[in-house]
């Protein structure tokens, strides 16, 4: 120790000498010029390439026929949790074990470390330093400005021609549905992507109110439908101990502010919704509608009578498991996979009695529908393939793409690979016991995603046959009917697109806004900010541009519906 | 000693008027230098290089500021458009938010972890028992070598509501549990009490060395004159450690917009931005989430300038009150 301290001394004298130095300042000014030089000398000559609009069809392109498969790709894709658990990449995958030997295509796959906020880091990087893959996989009506923006900016490519010619399997499908095809092309008519299509709207409703059976039978409650109903069921949870160990430590509803945006969740009883809805044609935003404020008054008492979750602000998946399998939460608002089914499968050793189901999504008045519950619409933009300009040979690329909507690629992506993952019982593709009970223990949305890609998702047609088979349970199936059942859905915005200086105007309003909404909406439903303070919040809102926002998904609604 | 004759041949041919005969001098008496000390200049080359391709070099990239920037344009091809993401931070409505955020958590940083690597040196100055010093010591800086992450991820665990600081308040004093990851005025105690806990230790490194360099005669004169413990602290060690504190006081100044973005970004949620959410943890959302490249330099060029601002400030206020100066 001593002697290090004596170093440490010996550091310190130089270092207050050398910055005595007078040269010191002058040797500064020499760097600087230096520096100068050399920036200078390295002067960015990136410059825009040929976007490919509309010059990929030149008459010398290559006919249709004389087009393989390419030898080799690189795909960058985000790698699915459920994927992650049990490969580091896609190639490990059965699907895409098994397109390598149809195809030929060697694969060479990137995946972005992490998830969320992490995933949009890297691809915002990856954009900016120009060094792209051939394929991009990622949700482009998410990225800034938009998917016009990032052909004409150069990063991807359009694709309407080259899917015309190179892929017929994927053109014909378009082709067939004219709705899907209005959605994904943008408003300058631009096709981007390869994208997932929800091929049933049976696949469309995966999320709603859950809710313990089991705690409702114990204490004799029927399942709540109404808002009013809820506030009963909740309080009765919180004051009579259904988890039977003699504490009070039920947490009646885990409620989180994500899904109250994006799918009205509980708001959407009050008749609409609190984020930007489509009434009849004319764009509106829910919280600024004087429903909005019932539904905070009604959460922020429910708070207050702890009748909800009080790590709703800040819960992951992590806590939000800890806490149903931890024989707590009794209702909250989740998937029927990774929700109903996860939950099932990991209580079903340990307590057997446990039982999820669904709620219907609530409402005012006994009978009513909810005005919005969860449902997506066949194109949401996710998992878009989009080629890149950096990619030599998009006509190969599009048709090794376009193979996934093949039957056999349909087949492969939906169901993996025959006899191992699945097989044919009189027509219907039955899923082997290695996926529906795999003898490693793994759950099945894991084992699911260790042979193909319809339990999350991918640039093909998801095939109804695999929910019905994947929401095995009867709660699960149920879960579906009740949850269609009781929304109406008709307010919901379709899939708008902006263009680059809408995009970028949109953007600087609404980050500042939702920064300061999200604050807000949860403090006055923790009851940190009183709700006397609510016309101020609205007056904030109109002050921070809200109205101007709706202004411009107003005009890309117009657009959307002059397709 | 022929190459001496060249050198002076040149400096009298070439006889130059004004700044240019200035570096002109100054660049004939490098080149002498350097070939007088060749070696060190060879070992200082690293580091030189390391200022100029990292820290000089990415001032190029600086200019965006004053531009709307795209990656497909590069630097030189987006267009100028002046003040316009200045003025848009001015207005926009979490700017007087972020700077009270960044002021106050640095200064809160100032008076408290500053003066705690000091206080933690010069009682660990009094200890006489070697072995017992030492322990303190190890076990004080200790926390400086554990990541970040990890260190916010105890104090995730520690102040959760069935953690343990809530088990105790529970426990002993029977106060309801309380969430402090999530009260916005629990933010800056927890963050600058975990940031004194984890680098005290290593912070009193530097004080315990300028107190050895004390020269020990001094502290016999003042016992002769009958001084006892406290007095010599206070009128030798203190004085003595004086000249460092300045010189580190002054580095700190120059890092005064930068308080630990990387642990707020760590430690942060929506329901604690109104305290926690800086200048720093802004431009990463701005610039990095939603790629507002420009933007994001603005506001971070704004906060340099700033923080220069204050270096000078501070240097020429020590200069004039003591000997002490950064430059």
């Amino acid at each position: 120790m001593a002697y290090i301290l004596k170093i440490r001394i010996k550091g310190e004298e130089l270092m207050l000498r050398q910055v005595k130095l007078k040269t010191f300042s002058s040797t500064l000014v020499l760097l600087m010029i230096l520096s100068l030089i050399i920036a200078g000398c390295s002067n960015n000559t990136q410059t825009t390439e040929e976007t490919g609009e509309g010059k990929s069809v030149a008459s010398d392109s290559p006919k249709p026929e004389d087009v393989g498969y390419p030898g080799e790709l690189s795909y960058w894709v985000s790698l699915d949790a459920n994927v992650a658990a049990t490969s580091k990449t896609l190639n490990d995958v059965g699907v895409y074990k098994e397109l390598e030997k149809i195809t030929g295509t060697k694969v060479e796959f990137k995946h972005p470390a992490g998830e969320g906020d992490q995933v949009t880091e890297q691809f915002n990087l990856m954009v900016a330093s120009g060094n792209l893959p051939d394929i991009i996989e990622y949700n482009w009506l998410t990225v800034p400005k938009g998917p016009d923006n990032a052909i004409n900016s150069g990063t991807i490519i359009r694709l309407n021609e080259l899917i015309d010619q190179y892929a017929p399997n994927f053109s014909k499908y378009l082709n067939d549905n004219p709705e899907v095809k209005k959605m994904l092309t943008t408003d300058e008519g631009n096709i981007y992507s390869f994208p997932l299509i929800r091929g049933d709207d049976y696949l469309m409703v995966f999320k709603g109110p859950i809710i313990r059976q089991d705690w409702l039978d114990k204490l004799s409650l029927e399942r709540p439908t109404t808002i009013d109903e809820w506030e009963s069921v909740l309080t009765a949870i919180k004051e009579k101990d259904p988890n039977g160990n003699g504490q009070n430590d039920e947490i009646p509803l885990l409620l989180e502010l994500g899904d109250i945006k994006g799918t009205g969740a509980f708001a959407s009883a009050w008749g609409n919704t609190p984020w930007f809805y489509n009434d009849n044609g004319t764009v509106k935003f829910g919280s600024i509608e004087p429903e909005f404020k019932e539904f905070i008054t009604t959460m922020s008492n429910w708070y207050a009578n702890g009748l909800l979750d009080t790590d709703f602000a800040a819960i992951d998946t992590k806590l939000r498991d800890a806490k149903v399998t931890g024989n707590q939460l009794a209702a909250l608002y989740s998937y029927t996979g990774s929700g109903i089914g996860k939950y099932t499968g990991l209580m079903k050793e340990e307590n057997p009695e446990f039982k999820l189901v669904s709620a219907p999504h609530p409402s005012v008045n006994k009978g009513e529908k909810a005005a919005l519950g969860q449902k997506d619409h066949p194109f949401t933009g996710a998992y878009g393939a989009a080629i890149t300009t950096s990619a030599e040979n998009p006509e190969e690329i599009v048709k090794w793409l376009d193979f996934a909507f093949s039957e056999e690629g349909h087949m492969l992506f939906n169901f993996g690979i025959e006899g191992e993952s699945y097989e044919m019982v009189d027509g219907y593709p039955k899923y082997t016991d290695e996926i529906m009970k795999n003898p490693d223990g793994l759950p099945v949305t894991q084992a699911l995603g260790k042979y193909m890609r319809s339990g999350y998702g991918g640039p093909f047609v998801q095939d109804r046959r695999y929910i019905e088979q994947y929401a095995e349970l009867p709660e699960q199936q149920e879960a579906i009917q009740v949850w269609t059942d009781s929304a109406e859905n008709a307010i919901k915005m379709p899939p708008v697109t902006m263009t680059a200086d809408e995009s970028n105007e949109y953007a600087s309003i609404m980050s500042d806004l939702e920064t300061y909404y999200d604050e807000m909406v949860t403090k006055m439903i923790m009851g940190d900010v009183s709700l006397d303070k609510y016309d101020e919040f609205i007056a904030t809102l109109e002050g921070m541009g809200i109205q101007r926002a709706i202004e411009l998904q107003q005009e890309a609604l117009d657009r959307y519906n002059a397709r | 000693m022929s190459v001496l004759q060249k050198e002076t041949k040149a400096v009298t041919v070439k006889e130059k008027s004004g700044l240019k005969a200035k570096l002109f001098d100054f660049g004939v008496k490098v080149v002498k230098d350097a070939k007088r000390n060749k070696f060190i200049y060879l070992m200082v080359l690293p580091v030189v290089l390391y200022y100029i391709i990292f820290q000089y070099g990415p001032m190029y990239g600086l200019q965006i500021a004053f531009k709307d920037y795209s990656p497909q344009l590069g630097f030189s091809g987006s267009e100028w458009v002046g003040l316009k993401h200045f003025s848009e931070f001015f207005s926009s409505f979490f700017f007087w938010r972020l700077l009270r955020n960044t002021v106050l958590l640095s200064l809160y940083s100032f008076i408290f972890a500053f003066p705690a690597g000091i206080i933690l040196a010069l009682l660990l100055n009094e200890i006489r028992g070697h072995i017992f010093k030492r322990s303190v010591q190890t076990i004080t800086y200790m926390p400086h070598f554990v990541s970040l992450v990890v260190i916010v991820g105890i104090l995730f665990d520690f102040t959760s509501t069935d953690g343990i600081i809530n088990d105790i308040l529970g426990f002993v004093f029977g106060i309801e549990p309380v969430a402090f990851m999530r009260e916005a005025e629990w933010f800056r105690t927890l963050f600058i009490g975990s940031d004194i806990w984890q680098n005290v230790g290593w912070s009193s490194i530097i004080f315990l060395a300028a107190m050895s360099n004390i020269d020990p005669s001094l502290y016999e004169a003042a016992k002769i004159d009958g001084a006892g413990r406290w007095k010599q602290t206070l009128h030798i060690t203190i004085p003595g450690i004086m000249p460092t504190v300045i010189i580190l006081l002054i580095l700190q100044i120059g890092k005064f917009m930068t308080v630990g973005d990387e642990k707020i970004l760590l430690m942060y949620n929506p329901t604690t931005y109104e305290t926690a959410d800086v200048i720093g943890t802004y431009v990463y959302r701005k610039g990095i989430l939603e790629s507002n490249f420009s933007y994001s330099a603005a506001v971070g060029l704004f906060k340099s300038v700033i923080a220069f601002t204050l270096l000078i400030i501070a240097n020429s206020i020590a200069r004039k009150i003591s000997d002490t100066k950064l430059w």
